[in-house]
């Protein structure tokens, strides 16, 4: 009884009240001082399907698994509408309005370059954007205050704006293979 | 059986009642739908989580459920939250380079000031 190295049950074991085997396919990612990790996975998830998920992944693979679905679990729990999905919406949101930005103030740098070369030129002319400008160009964008976010991140889940962003997974997979991908469970910020 | 049986309750083999709670979200027009969510989520687990939100709030439920078990099914070791991690990079990526852009903007800004400066005097 009890995972490699063990004397008690896993937690998975624990929870499910059953012998917990030496090759318990739960031990090595749900140890027993942590009940709550596989109670939260079980709950969204159930524990068949996190079996079934584990054994059809490499082992070398299996830990980071559970962690990412440990996370999923987490955020389905604290917002049972949106999920993950709400995140996912935010820091699109927030990419958008960090990008309307460079390219106002690309523009900006633009229009500086463009005066340093033609120095005959008025000097009365007014090539840098001013604030009405920047306000105008960002404010067309209708981007989301990001302090507002459940408002905001159910007017972008009701008005489809993730499903035209993310059509489908597998367009966004084609993202990951456009962009260095560092490994996304040791960025703290994901686990706070 | 009733030939309108919704996608889950087809899937399910079983008959789908009048208060299905899952026949608003599931059309038989679109079996895959239910069939990624079942095996990732499982029917039973579904059903519970749908009946623990208001209705006016479960076809965005279902939703995003679908999407986070596409996600899953695709990325069998990270899910959605792959993405997640993307967005993060990228966005920061992003303010790096809109911090050095607006850092060059002031330098630039300044040595324009000191350009029109130099040329009245």
């Amino acid at each position: 009884m009890g995972g490699p190295g063990s004397s008690s049950p896993c937690a998975s074991c624990k929870l499910l009240r059953r012998r917990c085997a030496k090759d318990c396919i739960f031990a090595p990612y749900f140890p027993p001082d942590d009940p709550h990790k596989f109670a939260i996975v079980h709950k969204v998830f159930g524990a068949s399907n996190v079996s079934k998920m584990l054994q059809e992944l490499p082992v070398h693979q299996r830990a980071d698994a559970v962690n990412s679905l440990v996370f999923e679990a987490n955020a389905r729990v604290r917002d049972p509408v949106y999920g993950c999905v709400g995140a996912i919406s935010y820091l699109q949101n927030q990419v958008s309005q960090l990008q309307m930005q460079l390219a106002v103030a690309q523009a900006e740098i633009l229009c500086i370059q463009m005066q340093h070369e033609q120095p005959l030129q008025s000097h009365h002319q007014v090539l840098e954007l001013d604030q009405d400008e920047k306000a105008l160009l960002l404010n067309n964008n209708n981007i989301n205050n990001c302090n507002n976010d459940n408002n905001n991140l159910g007017y972008a889940m009701s008005s489809g704006q993730f499903n035209s962003n993310f059509a489908s997974p597998s367009s966004i997979m084609q993202m990951q293979m456009q962009m260095q991908m560092q490994d996304p469970l040791k960025q703290e910020s994901l686990w706070t | 059986m009733n030939p309108k049986r919704c996608a889950a309750c087809k899937y399910l083999r079983r008959r789908c009642p009048k208060d299905c709670i899952f026949s608003p979200y599931f059309p038989p027009s679109d079996p895959d739908k239910f069939a990624c969510i079942h095996r990732i989520y499982g029917a039973g687990n579904v059903s519970k989580m749908l009946q623990q939100i208001p209705v006016q709030t479960r076809a965005e439920a279902v939703e995003s459920l679908s999407f986070e078990a596409k996600c899953r099914v695709e990325d069998p070791v990270y899910g959605c939250v792959g993405i997640i991690s993307l967005l993060q990079t990228e966005i920061q990526k992003t303010q790096t380079l809109l911090a050095r852009t607006q850092a060059e903007i002031t330098v630039a800004q300044a040595k324009h000031s000191q350009t029109q400066v130099n040329e009245f005097m």
